[in-house]
């Protein structure tokens, strides 16, 4: 039962159809929507201290506090829809922004997903398949940390502070391990390029290197790493010595 | 801090997070049946649900222990909603922090006012809204983009949205390598166990090992970091 129908990895003729006349249009316009409601009810827990508790902060620590939130983050409110567009697709961008929990969930899902179901990343086919994931990804987690703010919180206190730890560090990087691995199996030469790149970057940015830049330069090592890979694997292709490998 | 747990904040969490659902839902019902209709089969799309059901548990368990340290600063509902909502522990907990160091406190001070609260609630609410503007409006926008890098050669686009994923997650490992050496051992491990699994599930063409195969490079991973940590220490 492994599911495995070529013709559908494949990108036949309707199929793409389908995907651009019907589901994509169909998901821009509630993406949006969806979106867009939620930039205003995330205001809720704010808007009651304001109205039900009368807690009004002074307007210049609310500026004074954006101000320095936009200094830190803001050019990753551009970058990383950018970055993760060509992983996540379209309907991932929407959810994945919407939920959060990008690189330690999502992502991971979303490729675990592909590669069971047999299909393509950046394929329409590969599209729907990680559209299900994230949303069963979101299902998980919603419920669990729901759960846990009620529930779990005592439990996972009296672990020992080691476990506590260990779970907060060590099973992340696992997972970036085996998505790399994933990846990797179909593409080692592509592999090697956006190690190289992503540890020389990182090595030059904890050195300081690349402190010329304004603000804190991780946004640069976001770059270079992802559209640096895309770049050199568009250029190995097209000197033959790489190719997809082929559906079975 | 009674406010920050009371059942008002509980309450005004509720529409956002529903939402969230809502947009998941609905996008499911859509990729089910357009899916159907574009060839997949229900084997895969059932397998393809049920990865992502598998797969989230785990590093869910483990947003749920960052939220811990979440929850002790701005409450149960607030530290909720925003791990539901947009956010990652990584954002919130500095957003949070750069909110209450207006008043001069730092997270986990003794006796932070309510107006100091109120603020780092604010703080994480206004700086998390900039992803969801671009992405609500820029997405459709960024296909174009895509096709560019590809050149218009659909045999390309596979190549590249697999170096992308490749470029994010080496960017995102070797954080984690320059973390220290269990962080390292985990990466490691953690892509080994994958190749191993995906690798039996190749030969023996054996679907459930490919549904938990990152479930269970996870947690061998997670258990290597710790069995580092408690030996060899870290080394950098």
């Amino acid at each position: 039962m492994s599911g495995t129908d070529s013709s559908a990895a494949g990108g036949s003729g309707t199929g793409s159809d389908v995907y651009q006349d019907s589901f994509i249009p169909y998901i821009n316009t509630w993406g949006r929507r969806t979106n867009l409601l939620a930039v205003l009810l995330s205001l809720g827990p704010a808007v009651v201290l304001l109205t039900v508790f009368d807690i009004v902060p002074p307007s210049q620590a609310i500026i004074g506090a954006f101000v320095s939130v936009a200094a830190t983050f803001g050019i990753f409110w551009v970058v990383e829809p950018i970055s993760y567009y060509p992983v996540l697709g379209i309907p991932g961008t929407y959810m994945a922004f919407l939920s959060g929990n990008i690189s330690n969930l999502r992502l991971p899902c979303a490729a675990a997903a592909q590669e069971s179901a047999d299909v393509q990343t950046g394929t329409p086919q590969g599209s729907i398949i990680s559209t299900i994931a994230i949303a069963a990804s979101i299902g998980v987690n919603t419920t669990l940390l729901g759960v846990g703010a009620f529930a779990l919180v005592s439990a996972f206190q009296a672990l020992p502070g080691l476990w506590q730890n260990a779970l907060e560090s060590y099973l992340v990087p696992a997972v970036f391990g085996a998505i790399f691995a994933q990846f990797g199996r179909d593409y080692p030469k592509v592999a090697g390029v956006g190690f190289v790149l992503a540890l020389a970057m990182t090595l030059l940015l904890e050195a300081g290197v690349l402190n010329f830049l304004p603000g804190y330069p991780l946004y640069v090592v976001i770059i270079v790493s992802v559209f640096g890979t895309i770049l050199i694997a568009r250029w190995m292709w097209e000197q033959g010595m790489i190719e997809a490998p082929e559906d079975d | 801090m009674d406010i920050a747990n009371s059942r008002w904040l509980w309450l005004s969490t509720i529409p956002v997070v529903s939402v969230v659902l809502l947009q998941a839902a609905i996008f499911l019902r859509r990729a089910w049946r357009d899916g159907k209709e574009m060839g997949l089969s229900e084997d895969q799309l059932r397998t393809g649900f049920k990865t992502g059901l598998i797969s989230a548990i785990g590093p869910a368990v483990a947003v749920l222990v960052g939220m811990l340290a979440l929850i002790a600063t701005v409450g149960g509902p607030v530290a909720w909603m925003r791990l539901s909502v947009i956010g990652s522990v990584a954002f919130e907990l500095p957003a949070a922090e750069l909110g209450v160091s207006q008043f001069g406190y730092g997270l986990g001070d003794e006796g932070i006012t309510e107006t100091a609260y109120a603020t780092a609630v604010w703080s994480m609410t206004l700086g998390g809204t900039g992803w969801l503007l671009v992405s609500a409006l820029g997405t459709p926008h960024m296909e174009k983009a895509r096709q560019k890098l590809g050149n218009g050669k659909d045999k390309l686009i596979p190549i590249i949205s697999s170096a992308a994923m490749l470029g994010a997650f080496a960017y995102f490992l070797t954080g984690e390598v320059a973390a220290g050496t269990p962080e390292t051992g985990s990466v490691a491990v953690g892509g080994l166990v994958m190749l191993l699994l995906l690798r039996i599930a190749d030969q023996r063409d054996v679907q459930w090992i490919r549904e938990w195969a990152l479930g269970v490079a996870m947690i061998v991973g997670l258990f290597v970091g710790v069995a580092l940590q408690v030996t060899v220490g870290s080394w950098w």
